[in-house]
């Protein structure tokens, strides 16, 4: 019984901070999808007939920003499998990242 | 000693090309990656993994059976032999994973390593030392043994992994809602080769790391080596070797069932199916919940389908769902049974008849693959839909948990029915 608890208790952590990340990620790209689209125009958006949509610098600027910080995430991602393999753990506290060797 | 190392050496090649699909399935359905590509780039991901992970892997065992102390040392009592029984355990163990593996890639369907490799040892234990020998559940609130840690987590992590990729998949597709489909096809396809490849690593690192501990395991046994805080350079290089050799040769199979039996993925979908895995899996590992990277990616793939209530072949879900059930008792029977066959003969000759056994049934299953060939030029040209019209499935999925072998096999007979449509298709 308390293994099944401790278990719940473990299932609702990993469903929270999974939802923050991995959903998290794919529609912040997504946004950044978005904007280039917003950004390039044309046939990238959705458009009516005969009204084709302008180029925006802004949207493509935008775009720029959103991948970049994609990318960080996931290069974080990967220095947290590597330090995690390395034999370090990484928690996260009010104090922000915390970095201990076993 | 020898047949030990190279059955371990094998179990990695087997969960290399088993679980290929579970990080580049979406890839090679949504064509972001061709099939080579794919392949080569998670080898090399699972290679590079692999030697990331230098944290001592010896206590793989002590999640369910009882060999080793907790510092990883085996427990003296056992190799009062010169350790050939735990050699033994050890290699039945492993060659009723390795069975189980090639079975259920022959059949198509993604199930656990990992799994297979404690029902193995499980079963293995059970005949060589007893039923008591076995940790069937964890003290307190510490999650362990067969229940915490392999019985909790699966029933856990394919609705966890759900729920994100469903919540995921709802938004991106809400985001881009006024993106040109193509527009948006072509975009995500950069996304879902970055989150594979966050897979693949992170396969790489907790995977080997298994086989490494097993082989090292092995070593200690027979007293070859006797440090329990480093593992030998070569069983590091050897392991990393096989797990990217069968990640590179593709359980195409597998990947077929991931990337088209389930939910046809565009690839927004396939992007949040990786990420919502990846994320899963991380978190996970982190908390000491560890959950089975093919049960979270197939519950991720599952997601992104009911997240814009895309058709999802539930038929399909359910086969794999109790390919799940079945992986830790058949293995561990398999296992059993295979320790029998050692004991029975004795000495050497039992080791050698074990892994003689092993090597036919998987040279067996091998032949029988060859009649439907699936491989790198037809994964992601093959429509599911298309075998599927005139035929229906054959209700394999009918044998409950609790099926014996005898109704296993009628399902292999069934399934294996079902293996051969592609091929009639065309």
């Amino acid at each position: 019984m308390e293994q099944l608890l401790a278990a719940l208790d473990a299932s609702w952590r990993v469903l929270l901070v999974g939802t923050l990340l991995g959903a998290g990620l794919p529609v912040l790209f997504s946004l950044g999808v978005k904007s280039v689209a917003w950004g390039v125009g044309g046939e990238a958006e959705q458009h009516l007939r005969g009204v084709v949509p302008k180029p925006h610098l802004a949207g493509r600027l935008l775009a720029y920003l959103i991948f970049t910080l994609v990318v960080l995430i996931v290069l974080a991602g990967i220095g947290f499998i590597a330090a995690h393999g390395l034999g370090w753990t990484i928690s996260f506290d009010a104090a922000g990242l915390k970095f201990s060797h076993k | 000693m020898v047949i030990v190392v190279l059955t371990a050496l094998a179990f990695d090649f087997t969960n290399g090309f088993h679980d290929t699909a579970n990080a580049m399935a979406t890839s090679i359905a949504t064509k972001a990656l061709s099939p080579k590509a794919a392949v080569t780039l998670c080898a090399v991901l699972n290679l590079v993994g692999a030697f990331l992970s230098v944290e001592v892997a010896l206590t793989v065992t002590t999640a369910v059976i009882r060999i080793q102390n907790p510092d990883g040392s085996l427990r003296p009592e056992l190799l009062a032999d010169g350790g050939f029984n735990i050699l033994l355990i050890l290699l039945a163990g492993l060659a009723g994973a390795i069975i189980w593996n090639i079975l259920t890639w022959l059949w198509g369907l993604p199930s656990s390593s990992s799994h297979a490799l404690f029902g193995g040892l499980v079963g293995a234990t059970i005949a060589g030392l007893g039923f008591d020998q076995v940790k069937w559940l964890g003290e307190g609130a510490h999650l362990d043994g067969v229940i915490g840690k392999v019985v909790l987590p699966a029933l856990a992590s394919p609705f966890i992994a759900l729920v994100v990729s469903a919540i995921g998949t709802k938004l991106v597709f809400w985001v881009t809602r006024e993106v040109a489909t193509r527009y948006r096809e072509t975009g995500f396809r950069w996304g879902q080769i970055g989150t594979a490849s966050l897979m693949s690593l992170s396969h790489g690192t907790n995977d080997a790391q298994k086989t490494m501990g097993m082989v090292t395991l092995a070593l200690l046994a027979c007293g070859e080596w006797t440090d329990l805080h480093s593992i030998p350079l070569w069983v590091k290089v050897a392991c990393a070797l096989a797990i990217a050799a069968g990640t590179y040769i593709g359980g195409w199979r597998i990947i077929r069932t991931m990337g088209h039996g389930l939910v046809s993925v565009s690839s927004p979908q396939g992007m949040v199916a990786e990420a919502s895995s990846a994320a899963v899996i991380l978190t996970s590992s982190q908390l000491g919940f560890a959950l089975s990277t093919t049960h979270v990616a197939t519950g991720s793939i599952l997601g992104t389908g009911i997240g814009i209530g895309a058709k999802v072949r539930w038929e399909v879900a359910v086969r794999m769902v109790v390919a799940w059930l079945t992986t830790l008792p058949l293995a561990g029977l398999v296992g059993a049974a295979l320790y029998g066959i050692g004991r029975l003969i004795g000495g050497p000759p039992g080791a050698a008849a074990v892994f003689l056994v092993m090597a036919a049934a998987a040279g067996y299953m091998y032949w029988h693959s060859r009649k439907d060939k699936i491989s790198h030029e037809n994964v992601a040209d093959i429509d599911w839909d298309d075998d599927e019209d005139d035929e229906p499935w054959p209700v394999a999925a009918a044998a409950g948990p609790d099926d014996d072998l005898a109704e296993d096999e009628a399902a292999l007979v069934a399934v294996g029915a079902l293996g051969r449509d592609p091929r009639e298709a065309d």
